[in-house]
């Protein structure tokens, strides 16, 4: 795990450059500029844009605010998908800064998930955590930890503090020595060619054989259609390394 | 979140026809859950029967099992479209026990849990099932956070 932490560290503090700009149907008492942020990839919209809410708040009367949403070239973006995710599906093919248009108006009920406040955000991020661990370890290891050790995890992510985040995350990443993995890989593959949401399905991290599974493997095995038999390209196809599983060989890819 | 205004209510299930078994690392279900989203109503007609067998079920089934002094559904065995969202579940467990909108409902998995209201049963089914079911807790309060 410790060759790792480079990659690890480089995922934690990815970072998207953002423009927000205020939705123009919105009533304001003086023009709004825009507000440049830097999202980090691995957190949520909700949790990272007090400063953006604040921003656009003061140029509009109390009466026009309600719940804050995002939206991109007409799409709202669902703020309980990872930042870095929302970007790949939506933007990745356009030029930085990321452009996203805040509404306080016309919540989209049919699209996007309510966030009334923080405890939401950390109560999803939380069974996203149980739900991969229910994969990994049959929720042994989630289980076995105290409150508190929950609560580290919801509050390194919350406020930014990879070693604080890691030194519980660690515990959900390791598996028994007799074992060579996980029990099952927690992945979802998300593609913006197709409305279905995403592919969730049960694979094991070791083949029949005893051999390691790959990256190639799964993606022959759960998404054929993405993928070439000879060249392995990433087509229209991004995967959520989110969930992070432990970093099964890569040698596929050239 | 909304679903296609076609989709079929629950249908009570009809008796079980044969496994799955526990496991999946077969991968023999091939995609069926990952390929077109359903286009339209399905069939019509008494529960389970017109369904064709084996891995193409557009229908699986999913068992209610009620936590601490929720309400007990007195049909706990449902035939349930794999698209349908937990969300969508929730709003059908309500009406069934006449809760009011605005009470809230926690559903679980594996009573560790509670998944996205916008998660489809399909895919809970396909990594959560067991014994050809997906169990799942409901309660008016939170159970296992």
């Amino acid at each position: 795990m410790t060759d790792d932490k480079d990659v690890l560290r480089d995922v934690w503090f990815g970072r998207i450059p953002t423009c927000f700009t205020l939705y123009q149907d919105e009533i304001t008492e003086r023009e709004a500029e825009p507000y440049y942020l830097l999202l980090p990839r691995i957190s949520y919209l909700t949790l990272v844009t007090d400063k953006v809410k604040k921003h656009f708040q003061k140029v509009m009367r109390q009466e026009e605010v309600s719940e804050i949403w995002f939206e991109y070239e007409g799409t709202p973006l669902k703020w309980h998908y990872p930042i870095g995710l929302l970007f790949d599906l939506h933007a990745s093919n356009t030029a930085l800064p990321w452009s996203i248009t805040v509404h306080f108006k016309n919540f989209p009920e049919k699209d996007l998930l309510h966030c009334h406040s923080k405890d939401v955000i950390e109560a999803h991020f939380m069974a996203c955590i149980k739900e991969a661990d229910a994969l990994k370890h049959k929720s042994q290891v989630i289980n076995e930890m105290q409150k508190k050790d929950h609560k580290q995890l919801w509050m390194g992510l919350q406020n930014d503090k990879f070693e604080q985040f890691w030194a519980i995350n660690r515990k959900l990443m390791e598996y028994p020595p007799e074992d060579n993995g996980f029990r099952y890989i927690p992945f979802r593959i998300y593609q913006a060619t197709t409305e279905r949401p995403f592919i969730q399905k049960l694979f094991r991290p070791i083949a029949s054989g005893g051999q390691l599974h790959t990256l190639g493997d799964l993606l022959k095995d759960v998404c054929p259609s993405a993928v070439t038999p000879e060249e392995m390209w990433l087509s229209n196809l991004r995967i959520d390394l989110r969930w992070r599983a432990e970093d099964s060989s890569d040698d596929s890819w050239n | 979140m909304a679903e296609a205004e076609e989709q079929q209510q629950p249908q009570p299930a009809a008796p079980q026809s044969g496994g799955r078994s526990d496991g999946g690392e077969e991968a023999a279900e091939g995609g069926a859950a990952a390929g077109a989203a359903e286009p339209g109503p399905t069939a019509a007609g008494s529960p389970g029967t017109e369904e064709p067998a084996g891995d193409a079920k557009k229908k699986i089934d999913v068992l209610l099992k009620a936590v601490g002094d929720t309400p007990i559904m007195k049909t706990k065995k449902w035939a349930v479209e794999r698209t349908r969202t937990i969300q969508g579940l929730v709003d059908f467990i309500k009406k069934f026990l006449k809760l009011m909108a605005s009470e809230q409902l926690f559903i679980y998995v594996n009573q560790s849990f509670a998944p996205s209201p916008d998660q489809e049963v399909g895919t809970l089914y396909e990594c959560f099932g067991s014994d050809g079911k997906l169990v799942l807790h409901y309660c008016k309060t939170q159970a296992w956070g």
